[in-house]
């Protein structure tokens, strides 16, 4: 907790004072109440001598990236047999279910769920677009999980794509009390990926109702026993073998690394 | 028995005959129509019937057409689900299926055989020290997810595992890989 504190103080410090990367006030996802108004006057400053591009072409090609339907490729990330094979279309026993989740489920074969791949495909292909949008903008993704077994390998993922993790117990004002928590003011994800969107058996996690109430956009990874209702991009798929999870948080990691090449190819930064 | 003997050879000698004279027609490169006008033209003109070695050279020297292999089209969830192993098993209840080893504490194995949830089996007494982990082992499966309504829930409890008992060992796990492994 104090090393991820410590991380996004740093982080914000650099941010404010040292890096002077030119950011746009509308993607700044943490409210005002965070944010100070010495920020605002940092943001008008003339860029440094290091960027190639001024500002208004680094706007037009942000701007031009947005209108493209698939401008980093994630499609083809996958295929629904690559789902398939990594047994994401498998669900908990029916008894289990949460009603919202009837929209996504495919059917049950002897009382268990099966997910529609092609639902989770569709799903799928939006959130990884959004996640490399959001990385290529230079946001700040936090990966959230739950289950021991995985904490390892979300954490693993998180290093390697150069994000941030939390996969332990999670303290009540993390994001709803983040200046109390931390001691300072503190930037908030801009991002977070739920890999489990339960905290125990029967509790959602606390992340998605936080985020949800500080207008953090999350994705989370919803099994048939999840509420996906405060989700922004649900991904109805299996949350329990260890093959699928591994699946996600390749193809997070994927997402999040052809954001960043982008970055560097497109606006040279 | 003599003269029935020698009408079936003939028999079978005219078919042979006309089969052997068939099958050259059909595998000579030149068709039968042709063969005829050949014999009677002059053979020094551009239609020259190529020798065995001339085909054969020819045919060894030329530069390999790929030939498109057709990709299949990518196989539909439907298709697949149809097609799966979850169909095929049917009810889970008594079903012999085949897992591996994951993860081993103790006398408890950590199985994975394919399903939603890997099993938790006691070590067999017998040959326990070659159940470690990556061992294939034959299973008799119960259910693919404990779960069940208790008194005044509104939903199952599930205890995120699936219910099965060791039967034997398929394979031991490779020795370069496994040996340190408990």
């Amino acid at each position: 907790m104090a090393a991820l504190s410590r991380r996004i103080f740093t982080h914000y410090y650099a941010w404010c004072w040292g890096g002077v990367r030119q950011r746009s006030l509308a993607s700044c996802t943490s409210p005002a109440l965070t944010s100070t108004p010495a920020v605002e006057e940092q943001l008008t400053q003339s860029p440094p001598a290091t960027t190639t591009h001024t500002e208004s072409s680094m706007d037009q090609i942000l701007k031009e990236s947005l209108k493209h339907p698939d401008y980093f490729q994630v499609a083809q990330l996958f295929t629904v047999e690559d789902l398939f094979r990594a047994r994401v279309h498998l669900g908990h026993v029916e008894g289990t279910g949460d009603p919202h989740m009837n929209q996504f489920i495919f059917g049950s074969r002897l009382g268990h769920h099966i997910i529609d791949l092609d639902q989770t495909a569709a799903h799928l292909r939006h959130a990884l677009n959004i996640i490399a949008h959001i990385a290529f903008r230079e946001g700040i993704i936090l990966f959230v999980g739950r289950l021991p077994q995985h904490q390892y390998l979300i954490e693993c993922t998180a290093k390697e794509c150069g994000e941030y993790s939390h996969c332990r117990y999670w303290q009540g004002g993390v994001l709803t009390n983040s200046t109390k928590q931390f001691g300072s003011i503190t930037r908030l994800p801009d991002l977070i990926i739920l890999l489990h969107s339960m905290y125990t058996t029967v509790q959602q996690h606390y992340a998605i109702r936080d985020a949800a109430k500080m207008l953090i956009p999350t994705v989370a990874i919803v099994d048939s026993n999840c509420n996906p209702k405060l989700v922004t991009y649900p991904i109805p798929g299996n949350d329990d073998s260890a093959i699928a999870i591994e699946l996600y948080c390749r193809l997070f990691k994927n997402a999040v690394l052809k954001g960043k090449e982008k970055r560097k190819e497109v606006l040279g930064l | 028995m003599a003269l029935r003997v020698l009408a079936n050879r003939r028999i079978i000698s005219s078919s042979y005959n006309s089969l052997r004279t068939c099958l050259c027609r059909s595998y000579s490169s030149i068709p039968p129509d042709e063969e005829n006008v050949l014999k009677t033209s002059n053979p020094s003109e551009d239609e020259v019937k190529k020798g065995g070695f001339a085909t054969a050279f020819e045919k060894y020297t030329q530069v390999e057409q790929e030939e498109e292999i057709p990709i299949a089209p990518p196989k539909t969830f439907i298709s697949l689900l149809r097609h799966s192993k979850l169909m095929q098993l049917g009810d889970p209840k008594g079903k012999v299926i085949e897992g591996s080893i994951f993860h081993v504490v103790g006398d408890d194995l950590y199985i994975d055989f394919g399903g939603k949830f890997y099993c938790v089996c006691p070590r067999p007494l017998r040959n326990a020290e070659d159940y470690t982990r990556g061992a294939r082992v034959r299973l008799r499966l119960q259910e693919l997810e404990i779960a069940t309504r208790f008194l005044g829930s509104s939903t199952d409890m599930t205890l995120l595992e699936a219910d099965a008992a060791v039967i034997g060992l398929i394979r031991r796990a490779s020795k370069t890989s496994e040996a340190k492994k408990i």
